[in-house]
């Protein structure tokens, strides 16, 4: 069959790829249907501690503003503080990173928090501050960028996971099941934006939530409420006068490394083409 | 108190949780013995299938060589695993999406395959051994009989067929095991250094090559051991196979290469410092100069056409080669993979742990456990055949 | 004969029954293992999804610090630092203050299996942040990536390394903010001298007062004065005299005030004690001289000079700070630790320096 220039072409790629997808999801349902035939495929909403929350009726976005983060580094605190994060420098659920143009130089140096010098200034691996290494550098531009999970519409986390430990919500989030995982780190791997760790007390992998305890409260993550700046939004993108609605349909957002084809809900303004 | 994890230093920029690298020694070893597998059955199959005479003398001892590395291949997993006790969580409720969730039920299958083929290829033995032996290991054999002392034309009729109809499956199988091992690795976006289309028949051509290899060494030694003359005639067979899949495999992994280098896509410069860095020696000698090593001096041997002691040594030799080769090849997949960061920005050093649950006594140690397991087996069931009977009992 | 032959061999029925059997076991044990919850909304433990739900959040927000702290925190929702809540320098509130509330809430929530429990009990008395240079330039030192909007400071030339809480209030840090508004026009001193007809009785027809107990006001600084003014009008700093008197003026009328005033030429009250006593109030003084002078005359306008003040003033007033009965969280503090011989040595001290 030819194609006349103009007319629709179907996307062959796309079209492949939702082949492949179709042939995965069929094959698991069908697996499942087989396994889980005896209680059925249910799609009720689970009981969230009484809350009467309805996770049909969310849509979870965050909203990153590069140009008001300070690096204050108070969001990777209370992430540490409210999830019981190893309180070490290699394992985070959220960062910051921080970006220095130098006068003459091509490339960007590149820090976080959990940089030596970084370490050093803090004095300690407990806490975090950036050092004011640039201090009488040449700087031409210079900015920080918080990193957190990008709760992926196509997580390649969860695809890999052998034990579907991992999961995507309707809501919106991807959440490790911390009782099933069996520690095996693939989706470690997996991840293109470094987002998991591997928790060494515990030996299962970890990641942020966006705070999925405090968020079907109500509340905002711990990240967002330390945030002094304002520099980190968040909200419901169902909702059209959410803080996230209003930051994407207000800002050209951009997600990192969108040829992963990850499809992210963490929309970032003011970031340059090094920060992936 | 042992630290819970070490930290691997870094230069450029890394994210930070990538400082613990999530895979070391054991998923190194893993995909090793995986291939060792795959590359030993290849060779029974060319006796039990293709029915390639000169086969004969290393056929059974191939495939109890293959099920000796076969059932040690999910130990390195499980060692890995933080939880290994929920390992059986796999098995209970495996996501079909990953490619992890099929090892459960595809090592199971396998271990089944290959010991239901050495099972076959082994019957008659074993009924006439349940009848001459007493005791404990008379009792073995007549379990394994299954109390059917029955041998006719109908069950070696029944029994070839069942032979071949398994390693027609086995054949398939072993293939499919390593091609799914470098599926792992290679269906992985997030890894530039694994990502590539062309990982999964690297990894399946690398590890016939170091099956061929291991049973190579393992025959010479063992001839040795026995004090019986090798045969020359298997022995080039055997080296013919390797060589062949050697040039394969050597070609495979240089086209993969260049293909990284000539497309130059973002990152390539951090690529090109990690090969000529941090990898430079387990890359360019041990993998690529051992295996380019090995092909010269097969090739010298290939072309002399000569079948005497030398080419004993020589091939032997070049299998050693090639068996460090292979092993050096999935340490710079693993390992070098994780080195590169994933923002292509910075390179992390390994440094492996000596002690330890993925120490490197761990992993001689889980490397040696299949030799043992084959020593053993080849007492239970003796896989050597008397040189003059030349006739196959198909 | 042909249908004993093609019969299928014992041995290969008996491995077909094995295998048969075998597989019976293990889809018996899949039913029995697999977890109830499995399935149940997607391929993932049902259950899951609450347990993760259940974990106690650590962070409060401010409302819950309110019911206790309503003070600070009416003073801290008036300064420019409201948009830093108050664990993100107190830390997470959820253990605070008892002992009950502690929660103990791991990254597997519920679950009992998994626990950090033990880093979560630490303190369950919040800290107030001991090193504030240490806290406050986390945000305020000046740091290339901090955009130009953040307020920023030269950490090596700023207030000699001081801690940041001796002259800023972190509840409401900007200078000057406890009471003192918008500068609004600059003040008339002319019409100030008017309208400073009334003041004169107590505080002297040029502002040089005649009373121990009352302040001289001649040459005082300008923020201070309008400052004190507008607390006392507001309320914020009762007085029974002082109240009456400002509740009249209009922000016009005390900033014409404040300007004639300041402008005026001050007169040392002098110190009747002796000069031990004020050279005891010297070395004590070095704590405030970096917001009210080396010599007791104030850099800031917001901040008033203190040399040459009426020695009784300055006793009463620093007693009232200790009581609490004038308010100033920076003062309240630097107070608290004066015994009645010390704040002697320091108002003998002050009012015999030398005015601007």
């Amino acid at each position: 069959m030819k194609w006349k220039i103009g007319e629709h072409r179907p996307d062959r790629r796309r079209l492949l790829r939702l082949l492949g997808r179709a042939f995965v999801y069929a094959g698991t349902a069908l697996f499942s249907v087989g396994l889980m035939g005896r209680r059925g495929l249910a799609a009720a909403i689970p009981a969230l501690a009484g809350t009467g929350y309805d996770w049909t009726k969310h849509r979870w976005g965050f909203g990153i503003d590069a140009t008001r983060c300070i690096g204050c580094l108070r969001c990777v605190e209370a992430c540490k503080t409210e999830n019981g994060v190893s309180r070490d420098a290699h394992h985070f659920r959220t960062w910051v990173e921080r970006y220095v143009y130098l006068k003459g130089e091509k490339a960007p140096r590149i820090d976080s928090q959990a940089d030596p010098g970084n370490i050093a200034a803090s004095g300690s691996e407990t806490e975090y501050r950036f050092d004011n290494r640039y201090r009488d550098a040449k700087v031409e531009k210079a900015f920080f960028v918080p990193k957190l999970c990008n709760q992926c519409e196509h997580p390649p986390c969860v695809q890999v996971c052998p034990v579907g430990a991992t999961f995507r919500t309707p809501d919106g989030v991807v959440l490790i099941d911390h009782d099933y995982c069996i520690g095996c780190q693939y989706c470690v791997q997996a991840c293109p934006y470094g987002a998991r760790s591997f928790n060494p007390k515990h030996e299962v992998t970890d990641k942020c939530t966006w705070c999925y305890h405090r968020i079907t409260r109500g509340l905002k993550p711990a990240c967002v409420e330390a945030c002094p700046v304002d520099a980190r939004i968040f909200g419901d993108q169902n909702d059209p006068e959410s803080p996230i609605s209003r930051f994407i349909r207000e800002n050209r957002v951009q997600v990192l490394q969108p040829a992963m084809g990850t499809s992210p809900n963490v929309f970032y303004v003011g970031i340059e083409k090094e920060v992936v | 108190m042992e630290a819970l994890f070490d930290a691997a230093p870094f230069t450029g920029y890394v994210f930070p949780n990538e400082t613990v690298i999530p895979w070391s020694l054991m998923i190194v070893i893993y995909p090793y013995i995986t291939g060792l597998v795959a590359g030993s059955f290849t060779v029974a199959t060319f006796y039990h299938v293709f029915g390639v005479p000169r086969f004969r003398p290393v056929a059974r001892f191939a495939l109890l060589t293959s099920l000796s590395f076969m059932v040690f291949v999910p130990v390195p997993l499980l060692l890995h695993l933080g939880h290994p006790e929920r390992s059986m969580n796999v098995l209970l409720t495996p996501h079909l999406t990953s490619a992890f969730a099929a090892f459960g039920f595809f090592a199971t299958f396998y271990v089944v395959l290959v010991s239901l083929e050495i099972w076959f290829a082994y019957r008659e033995n074993i009924v006439a051994w349940a009848q001459e032996r007493k005791g404990l290991l008379g009792l073995f054999y007549r379990v394994l009989s299954l109390g059917s002392y029955e041998i006719s034309p109908n069950t070696k009729a029944y029994d070839a067929k069942w032979l071949k109809a398994l390693a027609v499956t086995g054949i398939v199988g072993a293939h499919g095991l390593h091609g799914y091992v470098g599926f792992v690795f290679g269906s992985l976006k997030s890894r530039e250094w694994w990502g590539s289309d062309l990982m999964p028949v690297i990894f399946l051509v690398s590890a016939i090559t170091s099956g061929i290899a291991i049973l190579i060494v393992l025959y010479v030694v063992t001839s040795r051991v026995r004090k019986v003359p090798v045969d020359l005639d298997c022995l080039k067979g055997m080296a013919y196979m390797l060589w062949g899949f050697l040039i394969f495999t050597t070609v495979l992994e240089f086209l993969e290469f260049t293909n990284m280098i000539y497309k130059g896509r973002e990152g390539i410069e951090t690529i090109v410092a990690m090969a000529i860095g941090p990898l430079g020696f387990s890359l360019g000698v041990l993998q690529m100069g051992f295996a380019v090593i090995a092909f010269f001096i097969m090739t010298y041997f290939m072309w002399r056409s000569t079948q005497d002691r030398q080419m004993v040594i020589g091939v032997t030799i070049s299998a050693l080669l090639m068996l460090v080769s292979v092993f050096a090849m999935r340490w710079n997949v693993v390992i070098g993979g994780q080195e590169l960061s994933k923002t292509l920005q910075g390179l992390l050093s390994f440094h492996a742990p000596l002690l330890g649950r993925e120490g490197l006594l761990t992993m001689l140690m889980v490397f040696a456990l299949p030799f043992g397991l084959l020593w053993v087996l080849t007492r239970l069931l003796p896989p050597w055949v008397p040189k003059p009977d030349h006739v196959l009992s198909r | 004969m042909a249908d004993s032959e093609s019969r299928m061999p014992r041995h290969i029925v008996r491995l077909l029954l094995i295998f048969a059997i075998g597989g019976a076991i293990a889809l018996i044990a899949r039913i029995l293992f697999q977890d109830k919850s499995y399935g149940r909304y997607g391929i993932y433990r049902g259950d899951a999804v609450a347990e993760i739900a259940a974990d106690e959040p650590m962070y409060q927000g401010p409302g819950y610090c309110q019911s206790c702290h309503a003070e600070r925190h009416a003073e801290w929702t008036a300064g420019i630092h409201k948009v830093v809540v108050c664990e993100t320098c107190h830390g997470a509130a959820a253990k605070h203050p008892s002992a009950k509330a502690a929660v103990t809430v791991d990254l597997a929530g519920k679950s009992t299996r998994v626990r950090i429990a033990g880093e979560r009990l630490e303190h369950i008395k919040l800290a107030i942040p001991a090193d504030s240079v240490k806290l406050c330039t986390l945000c305020h030192e000046k740091m290339p990536g901090r955009p130009a909007a953040q307020k920023q400071i030269e950490v090596s030339s700023h207030a000699g390394g001081q801690q940041c809480i001796v002259c800023h209030n972190p509840h409401s840090p900007k200078i000057g903010a406890a009471g003192a508004q918008k500068a609004g026009k600059p003040g008339d001193a002319a019409a100030g001298r008017k309208k400073a007809a009334a003041c004169a009785a107590c505080h002297g027809a040029e502002g040089v007062s005649g009373n121990p107990e009352w302040p001289s006001l001649a040459g005082q600084q300008r923020g201070y004065l309008a400052g004190a003014l507008l607390a006392y009008k507001s309320g914020a700093r009762p007085d029974p005299m002082m109240s009456a008197q400002a509740k009249g003026l209009s922000e016009a009328d005390i900033g014409d005030l404040a300007a004639f005033y300041s402008d005026a030429s001050c007169k040392a009250a002098g110190s009747k004690s002796s000069a031990q006593l004020a050279s005891a109030g010297k070395a004590k003084a070095a704590a405030c001289a970096s917001c009210h002078g080396a010599e007791g005359v104030s850099g800031n306008p917001a901040w008033p000079s203190l040399a040459g003040l009426q020695e009784a003033y300055l006793v009463n007033a620093l007693k009232a700070y200790q009581s609490g009965a004038r308010r100033n969280p920076m003062m309240a503090g630097l107070a608290k630790g004066l015994s009645e011989a010390e704040i002697g040595q320091l108002a003998a001290y002050y009012a015999g320096l030398k005015c601007k």
